[in-house]
């Protein structure tokens, strides 16, 4: 590197504090093997348990369709009408908490608020709030999944909004608009495709979030799972677990499609999409 | 937009796509079917407003936690936070190999990345909770039913975010590869990988993050961790432990995320 050396490679860089943190994450990982009461005999009862439970699951029993694809069908109106609840506080909330719309107390005040509601999970907000106040049911499981939402969807709201470009504000003042108006010409169009493919991919984690939720009465299919598993009736569980598989893939891939087709046109569409989930994931962060 | 001839008023709307269309009547179908008291899951907005006041007994003793539960849940989250280690580690370690044949980028041939994206779907369809019954009921109850549910839940997760961004990556690194003549191997050791790395790490780092969240929906199935002792507390409806315990994990997952977050910055 330095002008004297003349012949053979460049040194390497230095690779200790990499390295440093590699070992920091290897002792992790040791301490948790180590302490964690596990025993590892435990493991060998895995190939044969899965296989038994596998070869008992097929042929699935058919005619237990008739309890499932209801059980799911009620899972997906959970979810959707849990991701409309969310999207719809969403907005409000994401727009206080864009700086650039908001003021800067309001906003910090905003994402605090936010960062709480993400913290509840589901299951929590199912047992403590929502089943007292609604019963059993899905009405619980929907607000539950709404409200958990909220929390992630106005943080990305309030994220999406802050990166949008100021001119359309700007325009849309120049010609005398205030206040709600400002948001709905100058904001809005900038980043509701934006905020619609984040909308969806919610949907789709919410279908899975909300299986749990069976499980303490708040709705869904959830509930046929424990019930099928725990008392080991192996081909309506086998029966239940293709319904749940085969919807998700199918919602998996409409959902897909559609947010593909929304971003599509501004920029090359794989790395528009990846940005878009990653996001959503990294930010998000709460599918379970 | 406007012709010559047209020379006052507004120029005319532009006709909304039909796709739009399509889209704005499917939403309001299906919400009216979901909402629904006969097809759906039958949503009163009134009759919850009215209900409301159901919730105060318990939000009474949520807000007064028993402190004296508290040494109570540190053994449980303790191992929460080991399980969420050790599938984060194990689970992400999987995911690196298999997002290599599920990217466009990188798979060797059409068939092989057919297959690895199909089971791939598969595998994420799959819901946490799915995965902790079943392992539960092959193992039996304890840390590794979760252990080994939240593996295949961090495959899932981070072999999706991973393969997509091994398609988006700069193809020059790649192009200089074939150029001088490295296997394919090679070529992924030494012009992807550096791209994708840090994207990895913080990846990896998420699926740390949703495990320890994921704690709550384990226990209540068996699997170990804090959400056994919260599946107890709340089956004998002691509120005020209940409250330690949703109180605890928010302090942990706070502190994780604050961490985390940080970690991130240095990466990307």
């Amino acid at each position: 590197m330095a002008m004297g050396t003349t012949t053979g490679r460049p040194e390497k860089p230095s690779n200790l504090k990499r390295n440093l943190w590699i070992l920091g994450a290897a002792a992790l990982f040791l301490w948790a093997a180590i302490s964690v009461n596990v025993d590892i005999t435990d493991l060998a009862a895995l190939p044969s348990g899965l296989w038994a439970i596998l070869t008992a699951m097929f042929p699935p029993e058919w005619s237990y369709l008739e309890n499932a694809v209801p059980a799911m069908i009620e899972s997906l109106q959970m979810a959707w009408v849990g991701t409309i609840i969310g999207a719809v506080l969403s907005l409000p909330l994401g727009f206080l908490g864009a700086r650039n719309v908001s003021s800067p107390l309001v906003s910090n005040i905003m994402r605090q608020i936010l960062n709480a509601i993400r913290a509840f999970p589901e299951l929590i907000l199912a047992i403590a709030i929502f089943i007292p106040i609604a019963g059993f049911g899905p009405v619980a499981g929907a607000l539950a999944i709404g409200i958990h939402s909220a929390g992630t969807l106005g943080k990305l709201t309030a994220e999406a909004i802050e990166g949008i470009d100021e001119g359309p504000m700007e325009a849309a003042r120049a010609t005398g608009a205030r206040g709600l108006q400002v948001q709905r010409w100058g904001v809005v169009p900038q980043v509701l495709p934006e905020l619609v493919g984040f909308w969806l991919y919610r949907f789709e984690i919410n279908i899975r979030a909300g299986a749990v939720l069976g499980v303490v009465g708040a709705g869904g299919i959830g509930f046929l799972l424990q019930q099928t598993i725990t008392f080991t009736q192996w081909p309506k569980a086998g029966t239940t677990i293709l319904v749940v598989i085969v919807a998700t893939i199918i919602v998996d891939t409409i959902s897909g499609t559609v947010r593909r087709r929304i971003i599509e046109g501004s920029e090359a569409r794989t790395v528009a999409e990846v940005d878009l989930v990653a996001k959503a994931q990294i930010d998000g962060a709460g599918s379970a | 937009m406007t012709t010559a001839a047209q020379v006052s008023g507004r120029p005319a709307k532009p006709p909304r796509s039909r796709a739009l269309i399509a889209g704005i009547v499917a939403f309001v179908v299906i919400t009216a079917i979901s909402v629904s008291e006969r097809f759906g899951i039958g949503l009163d907005i009134v009759e919850l407003i009215g209900d409301l006041w159901r919730v105060q007994p318990i939000l009474e003793q949520l807000v007064s936690p028993n402190w004296e539960f508290l040494p109570k849940v540190v053994d449980p989250m303790l191992e929460t936070l080991q399980i969420a280690i050790i599938a984060a580690f194990i689970g992400c370690g999987i995911a690196l190999p298999i997002s290599f044949l599920a990217s466009r980028t990188t798979v060797p041939n059409r068939p092989t990345l057919t297959i690895t994206r199909g089971i791939l779907s598969v595998v994420r369809a799959i819901p946490d909770f799915l995965y902790a019954l079943i392992f539960v009921a092959a193992v039996g109850i304890g840390p590794l039913p979760g252990i080994l549910a939240l593996i295949f839940f961090n495959i899932g997760v981070v072999a999706k975010l991973l393969s997509e961004t091994i398609d988006g990556v700069d193809p020059g690194p790649i192009e200089a590869a074939d150029a001088g003549g490295s296997t394919r191997t090679q070529m992924v050791r030494w012009s992807v990988l550096p791209q994708v790395l840090p994207n990895y790490v913080a990846f990896s780092l998420y699926a740390f993050e949703l495990n320890v969240r994921a704690s709550t929906v384990l226990g209540f199935v068996g699997a170990g961790g804090i959400g056994f002792l919260l599946k107890v507390q709340y089956g004998f409806s002691l509120w005020s432990n209940v409250s330690v315990i949703i109180i605890s994990l928010f302090v942990v997952v706070f502190f994780i995320e604050i961490v985390s977050i940080r970690l991130r910055r240095r990466l990307v």
